[in-house]
């Protein structure tokens, strides 16, 4: 080994280090450990990390999905696991309809002529750059008095929909590029006509951009707050809303809040997981002279 | 097998005209290799038969049947593409049977087709593998039978072998030869290497500038070029040109060059009726020239290139560099003088002007 490479890094460097992941890791470490305990235990002065975990918390979170009754749940609320139903329906469904109409979208932007073509583009691009806050009256001024889709939803895939467009359209944009014409002329020859020239050859060869706008929209419509906020009633909240409104001034049942939020992180990670397998690279490998 | 004509072919980009009124008849099951210079037309003219350019003027007549506003599935043709547009997802079995799953053959069908083709191939211990896990020429072969297996009425090919490396190309070039004499179909080949044209070709049409110089076999375009461009193209290493005078000596036609004097036999003679004192240009083709001690052109070697069974020897004779090809059994040195002869009946004459054949 030569003498160069021989340097030890500063120590400095592994105190950095070590900061970053107290700052990013710590917060999950409190939230589960706390998820784990009984609220004695949270209040107590003397807490620490010595306690005895029980799964109470989140038996009581998802009391009305459970198939026995838990000993300590006096009255089951059904409000968390009707707002995950809700939270999983909106983000999958969103998730679905975004792809389908933005990788539609994006081969019409990359492959076809058309006046404005980059005019539209660009606008697609500039949709994206307006803050949700900034759309939030509208959007429910819209929703409640002209669509009555308030309080639905519906409602929400929908505004879900419009916000995540733009962003995937133009992920899949840069991937359709990289797809060679000579496959899809070669698919027209061997008798596709556009539609299946589509399906059949380009989504799958551009399915690692595919997945990568599904971890994006996904996780965007999970975690959003605001607009779900502002657009959802009693029946449609989902998670993050949820969160928030058990936040009262009377009870803070800070247990059942953290196993709500851990229960909370662990569908975009099976998502991200899944997807993620589907990124790998060199895709087009062997398609055409590189 | 149908016959297929081109009727007043027309293409423009915008104010652009790449292929002004083309006209050509390929009769059934022929091998057309349409060859010329990159830029020449000769790939758009390929494309617009497949139907993968519009075409803005002038029909595609398919056994008398204008197929020029017709999509490319409807025209029966197969193509193979210049950078093989494999389809990277599906292994190699599910490249080639793509086009007859499309068309919902039965899958036993399917499957013996495929195999049958890749046995011809030698590609069947790779049918479960995807492109990517091919070397070249595998992938070439693949895309190759992925137009086999579909037995269309025509095969058209879009420089098949440019990106091959020179072994491999000489390989697949023999292979294709031999493809060709177990499938007579139609096939239109492109290509800008004259070789291959050569090699391949019933006929071999060259192209420059959007237009046909000459159509007709490979022995017609290397033994009677119409043109210089033709005679300047066909044929490796190229024709030398060398500007000469019609001269008249003791009622003999005769060729007079600054270092040269060459009497013509009466028939050529008798082409040059027109042309007497005038200038022309007489083209050589290098192994025309005849080693000969006793012989009046007087060449000074300047750079002597031992290719194996030849020698390409570069002199400057009428003040043109010119290329001398010769056995390589005597070796032949830079700065050597030499003498070589010429046949009259082995030249080529042109008119500097129109540049056609005389």
């Amino acid at each position: 080994m030569s003498v160069g490479l021989d340097k030890r890094p500063n120590p400095a460097f592994y105190a950095l280090l070590v900061a970053l992941i107290l700052m990013s890791a710590g917060p999950i470490a409190v939230m589960i450990i706390t998820s784990l305990k009984l609220n004695v235990d949270i209040m107590s002065e003397t807490a620490g990390l010595l306690f005895v975990p029980t799964v109470q918390n989140y038996e009581t979170a998802l009391c009305n999905m459970l198939w026995y009754e838990p000993a300590h749940v006096d009255y089951c609320d059904p409000t968390f696991g009707r707002a995950l139903v809700n939270s999983l329906i909106i983000a999958i469904v969103s998730t679905a309809i975004t792809l389908v109409i933005g990788c539609m979208a994006a081969y019409a932007l990359v492959r076809f002529r058309f006046l404005g073509r980059d005019a539209m583009s660009m606008t697609t691009l500039l949709m994206r750059m307006v803050p949700p806050a900034v759309l939030l009256v509208p959007v429910f001024g819209i929703w409640t008095f002209q669509f009555g889709i308030d309080g639905t939803r519906s409602g929400i895939i929908l505004v879900y929909v419009a916000m995540n467009l733009p962003f995937v359209i133009w992920i899949l944009q840069s991937f359709i590029v990289q797809v060679p014409i000579q496959l899809e002329e070669a698919a027209r020859m061997d008798g596709a006509g556009p539609l299946q020239t589509f399906f059949l050859v380009v989504l799958p060869v551009i399915k690692p951009g595919l997945a990568a706008a599904a971890i994006f929209t996904f996780r965007i419509a999970w975690n959003e707050f605001l607009l779900a906020n502002a657009l959802s009633d009693r029946s449609s909240r989902t998670v993050p809303v949820t969160i928030v409104n058990s936040l009262t001034e009377y009870d803070i049942d800070w247990g059942v809040i953290m196993a709500t939020g851990t229960l909370l992180a662990i569908p975009p990670i099976i998502f991200t997981f899944i997807a993620s397998r589907q990124i790998i690279t060199g895709m087009t490998a062997g398609a055409v002279k590189g | 097998m149908p016959e297929i004509r081109l009727d007043g072919l027309k293409k423009a980009y915008g104010h652009v005209t790449v292929i002004e009124d083309l006209n050509l008849q390929m009769e059934d099951s022929e091998f057309t290799v349409l060859v010329g210079p990159s830029g020449c037309g000769k790939s758009t003219t390929l494309r617009m038969i497949a139907g993968l350019e519009t075409v803005s003027g002038g029909a595609i007549l398919i056994d008398g049947k204008d197929v020029s506003q017709l999509e490319p599935k409807d025209r029966d043709l197969a193509m193979v593409f210049q950078d093989y547009a494999l389809y990277p997802h599906m292994n190699v079995a599910r490249n080639m049977s793509f086009a007859l799953r499309l068309a919902r053959y039965p899958k036993a069908e399917i499957d013996d087709r495929v195999k049958k083709v890749a046995a011809m191939l030698d590609l069947s211990p790779y049918l479960d593998r995807k492109p990517g896990e091919l070397s070249g020429g595998q992938r070439q072969r693949v895309a190759m039978g992925r137009a086999l297996v579909r037995d269309a009425s025509t095969f058209l090919f879009d420089e098949p072998l440019s990106n091959l490396d020179a072994k491999l190309r000489g390989q697949m070039r023999a292979e294709l030869a031999l493809m060709r004499q177990r499938i007579r179909k139609n096939m239109i080949y492109v290509t800008h290497d004259q070789i291959e044209a050569m090699t391949l070709g019933d006929r071999i049409v060259v192209m420059r500038q959007g237009k046909i110089m000459q159509a007709g076999s490979p022995e017609d375009l290397y033994g009677q070029p119409q043109n210089m461009f033709v005679a300047g193209f066909i044929g490796s290493p190229p024709m030398n040109f060398l500007p000469v005078e019609v001269g008249d000596e003791n009622g003999r036609i005769t060729l007079v060059g600054s270092d040269l004097q060459l009497a013509l036999s009466n028939a050529v003679a008798a082409r040059l009726a027109n042309h007497k004192s005038r200038s022309i240009i007489l083209g050589v083709r290098p192994s025309h020239f005849i080693r000969d001690d006793a012989g009046s052109i007087d060449l000074q070697i300047a750079l002597s290139e031992y290719i194996g069974a030849q020698s390409v020897l570069t002199s400057e004779l009428c003040g043109r560099p010119v290329h001398v090809e010769v056995s390589a059994l005597k070796p032949v040195r830079a700065g050597e003088q030499l003498r070589f002869s010429l046949n009259p009946d082995t030249i080529h004459l042109f008119d500097p002007e129109t540049e056609a054949a005389l």
